[in-house]
């Protein structure tokens, strides 16, 4: 145990050394991270707010004017009033404005009347041109309409029910809140794959993997000291993401630290595994580049959850994103920055994400070649 | 005394013969040579002996001390230096030396006396801090040969230590192989240099993975009748 | 052209801050005769070529090519010169024929002359490859021929070959200098560095360099027989083991510059008699043999 405890850290110094000697991978590592979180963050930020709605009040009543008053107050919608149905249809037509709502009559009679038979009713009608967009209104307009469930007691319904679970826990509908902790998840995985997959690479082309396999040195004593550097460096940007999200960005941290600090050490142990073994199967610095950005950028955005909801994919595909880390850790990286979720509702994630982890530290010491045999 | 048997190894690089039945015997006391044009199977060779490839068949057995031991088992008395560059250009001399300690679980002092024994040795006490990068063709060779060396072994294998190396480093890095030789150790080393072959104590012509000669080498020279050592190749 | 110097150096010196790469040399390379450079890895070879060819200036002295200087205007040069640098010139992942055309293509050569060029040089260097091979597939030394090709191509008076047989199996060496000394018999100057001493022999006049000065100059000959006017003395050991013992005895009066070899030793005899006297005393240890000094030697003699 000593014997593998000192190999290991032998290799993780020395690891350690070309990392703080390269300033190209030192720069990579770590100013990508800050860059991305703050395009992201900001960018999306900026998009879309102040979103420029037509309103056409055909009901003019107390409730109709207290429901036009909550949506424009979050500064999300800037509403224009229009008189003839006419006027809003061209607005719409010409691209003028992204949505078109339309408060139908008896709105407040509706409301105030209470029968579930016959709904306060709302019509709204968005650009589909710009799809992100108006999904973005729809799901504010099913906030909104929430929150006046609330307030009149009774319901002016939508036909968004569906999303409605979606931003339970983001009721100020923002963004960045949905968008940091799952940036965390693509960043970290990105990094980690690709820092780790060219040192092994890096080993075979500067020819000193042959000199390292003929002294008593153990394959998965190179592999543990090749991990340790990364993980350092991973986690230190897991964190700082963190920190970022909250103090930066004010995202609240709901859920347990503890529960989140182990998801990372277990998320980023797989991610880096994996790096090594793209490293250790392709033996070339290029192909194991190549490799990594693959891997790593496609899932992370892809099947993770982060651009696409995983429940809205087909059956296949939604199969598909089992096998990537990035989906599991994504799910718990929200749930306990969003809701305060327990370990046994994330039990799941945890555990797939933990298989993941080990059959990556399994393959990589398995497929490390213990000669030079081509 | 430290002896190396090689015993019919046959040996394919992914489909072309490297090594077709090579046998022979590396003996201690004087440097054994292996020498033949590149392709000739002395790479490989060099590395069944170092427990980097396995033979196809054939064996590779170790002596040592008056034990027997196989490959695997002799790996810890064998230090074994490739031909291709394989230090890392951004460390410093002393910190291969730390690294290699490591790697051979060397305690302090025994680090301490055999490190400052090597750098007195090869005359790279000056170069402590300097990176391998930054080393000319023989200095670099020396770093390897000492980072090798610290685990003092009974069986010293060089992949053409003095290609690359210009006439005053490859001098010296001779008369440092021969002290070692010197010194008990088993030295094996090949060369593509047929004016080397002169400069070991015994030499194996290797030609297309065959063995082609053995045997001091001004005896190779009279047994074949040859005015310059490299025409052994055309006979 | 017409002088009979192609190059003439006067005094040079090149520095790079307060590094001296080249210190004050001088010297001529006569129309096609093989001028060999030879040193240590970092005496200055490279340096002084790149000077030559114009792309470092002198800090001090001054570089004739065919009569011009070449720090004013080496534009009407470039062509007569080829230069193959020490570093892989080619690229490897393209054939033989897309480096030959992009090579011909920077010196404006018309594209049926580069075909007809192509051809002529693959019988030159006997190319067994097809000339649409990857590079990358190509044995070493067949790389470093192809390499010449593409310095060939257009015809240089002048090749500057900066240490070509570097890593290359002795056979492939043997190969390619007979190719240089080829080009030579039709009348082209070749200036090749190398630290293969035992390749010197190829040229006609050698320069020893080291430190950035130079220590020699001649034919390999002279320089052998001016330094070791008497044969070198080998001594054969019945029993390696007497070696180390016999090294350490070995009177400097009689020997110098003693180095193991194979199993015995190998050194300069300094005083005859004396060695006459030593080698009967010691005739059932080792048996003696005479070996020619070479370069190598005249090498390390003169710059240690």
């Amino acid at each position: 145990m000593k014997q593998f405890l000192t190999n290991v850290y032998a290799v993780a110094l020395k690891e350690y050394k070309h990392i703080v000697r390269d300033p190209f991978t030192l720069a990579v590592a770590l100013v990508m991270p800050l860059v991305f979180v703050f395009c992201f963050g900001f960018i999306i930020d900026l998009d879309y707010k102040h979103i420029k709605i037509t309103v056409r009040d055909n009901d003019q009543s107390a409730e109709s004017r207290r429901f036009l008053y909550m949506l424009s107050a979050g500064g999300y919608f800037d509403l224009t009033p229009v008189h003839s149905p006419l006027a809003a249809d061209e607005d719409l037509y010409k691209n003028k404005f992204p949505g078109l709502m339309i408060i139908q009559k008896n709105f407040g009679k509706n409301i105030r009347a209470g029968d579930v038979q016959n709904p306060a009713r709302v019509q709204l009608m968005a650009d589909g041109a710009d799809n992100a967009r108006a999904g973005i209104i729809l799901n504010y307009m099913t906030a909104v309409s929430q929150e006046a469930e609330k307030i009149f007691g009774s319901s002016p319904r939508f036909n968004a029910d569906m999303v409605r679970t979606r931003f339970l826990f983001n009721p100020e509908l923002n963004n960045r809140w949905f968008i940091v902790p799952a940036l965390s998840t693509i960043i970290i995985a990105l990094l980690s794959i690709l820092l780790t997959a060219l040192t092994v690479a890096k080993e075979w082309e500067n020819g000193s993997m042959e000199l390292l396999l003929s002294t008593p040195v153990r394959p998965y004593e190179i592999v543990a000291g090749k991990l340790a550097p990364y993980f350092g460096l991973s986690f230190f940007n897991i964190l700082l993401i963190f920190i970022l999200a909250v103090l930066v960005f004010k995202i609240p941290f709901n859920g347990s630290f503890i529960l989140y600090l182990s998801a990372c050490v277990i998320f980023i142990i797989g991610a880096l595994a994996l790096g090594i073994l793209i490293s250790i199967i392709t033996r070339s610095q290029t192909a194991a580049i190549q490799f990594a950005f693959a891997i790593g950028m496609l899932p992370g955005f892809v099947f993770s959850g982060f651009i696409f909801p995983i429940e809205n994919m087909p059956a296949f595909f939604r199969g598909l994103t089992f096998i990537f880390p990035q989906r599991w850790f994504l799910t718990i990286s929200r749930s306990l920055f969003l809701s305060d979720a327990s370990f046994s509702a994330l039990a799941v994630p945890f555990i797939c994400l933990t298989i993941f982890s080990c059959v990556m530290v399994l393959l990589s010491v398995k497929k490390f070649k213990k000669d030079v045999e081509p | 005394m430290n002896n190396v048997t090689v015993t019919a190894v046959v040996k394919h690089m992914k489909k072309t013969p490297a090594l077709s039945g090579v046998s022979m015997t590396f003996g201690g006391g004087v440097i054994n040579g292996i020498v033949g044009p590149n392709g000739a199977g002395k790479t490989t060779l060099l590395r069944c002996m170092a427990n980097l490839l396995t033979p196809e068949s054939g064996t590779i057995a170790f002596e040592t001390g008056g034990q027997k031991l196989t490959p695997a088992q002799a790996k810890k008395f064998i230090a074994y230096f490739p031909q291709e560059p394989s230090l890392y250009p951004d460390l410093s001399c002393a910190e291969h030396m730390q690294f290699f300690r490591a790697l051979y679980s060397l305690n302090a002092a025994d680090f301490k006396k055999r490190s400052d024994g090597l750098f007195a040795a090869t005359g790279m006490g000056r170069f402590r801090a300097r990176k391998a990068g930054a080393l000319s063709g023989g200095m670099y060779k020396k770093l390897g040969l000492m980072c090798v060396l610290l685990n003092n072994p009974e069986f010293l294998f060089l992949d053409e230590p003095t290609i690359g190396v210009d006439p005053v480093s490859r001098r010296e890095l001779w008369e440092l192989i021969h002290r070692f030789s010197a010194g008990g150790m088993n030295v094996v080393m090949s060369t593509s240099y047929m004016d080397e072959a002169l400069r070991c104590g015994r030499v194996f012509v290797l030609n297309s993975g065959r063995l082609i000669a053995a045997g001091a080498p001004h005896k190779i020279m009279e047994d074949f009748k040859l005015k310059k050592f490299e025409d052994i190749f055309l006979k | 052209m017409s002088s009979k110097e192609i190059i003439r150096v006067e005094n040079l010196t090149v520095a790079f801050g307060s590094f001296k790469a080249v210190d004050g040399i001088s010297f001529d390379v006569k129309r096609g005769e093989i001028f060999g450079f030879l040193g240590a890895n970092g005496a200055g070879k490279t340096t002084t070529i790149r000077t030559i060819c114009g792309l470092l200036n002198p800090s001090s002295g001054k570089v004739f090519v065919d009569g011009k200087d070449v720090s004013s205007d080496t534009t009407a040069l470039k062509p007569h010169i080829g230069y193959m640098s020490q570093k892989f010139t080619l690229y490897k992942d393209l054939t033989i024929k897309e480096n030959m055309e992009f090579a011909g293509a920077l010196y404006n050569m018309k594209a049926a002359d580069i075909k007809k060029k192509i051809k002529v040089l693959a019988d030159f260097i006997k190319l067994e490859f097809d000339e649409n091979s990857i590079v990358a597939d190509l044995p070493g030394g067949v790389k470093q021929m192809v390499s010449l090709c593409a310095t060939l191509l257009h015809e240089p008076d002048l090749v500057f070959l900066d240490e070509p047989t570097a890593g290359v199996s002795p056979q492939t060496r043997a190969d390619f200098w007979g190719l240089i000394k080829d080009l030579s018999g039709r009348g082209t100057t070749v200036f090749v560095t190398t630290h293969y001493m035992d390749e010197a022999s190829y040229c006609g006049r050698i320069v020893l360099m080291s430190a950035g000065k130079i220590v020699a100059v001649g034919t390999p000959e002279e320089l052998v027989e001016n330094n070791f006017p008497k044969p070198f003395a080998e001594l054969v050991f019945k029993d390696a083991r007497a070696v180390e013992k016999i090294k350490t005895e070995i009177n400097a009066s009689v020997f110098a510059r003693a180095e193991n070899y194979g199993a015995g030793l190998r050194a300069e005899i300094i005083d005859n008699g004396r060695f006459k006297i030593f080698s009967a005393d010691n005739k059932n240890i080792f048996e003696i043999k005479t070996s020619a000094p070479t370069l190598e030697d005249v090498f390390l003699k003169l710059v240690s």
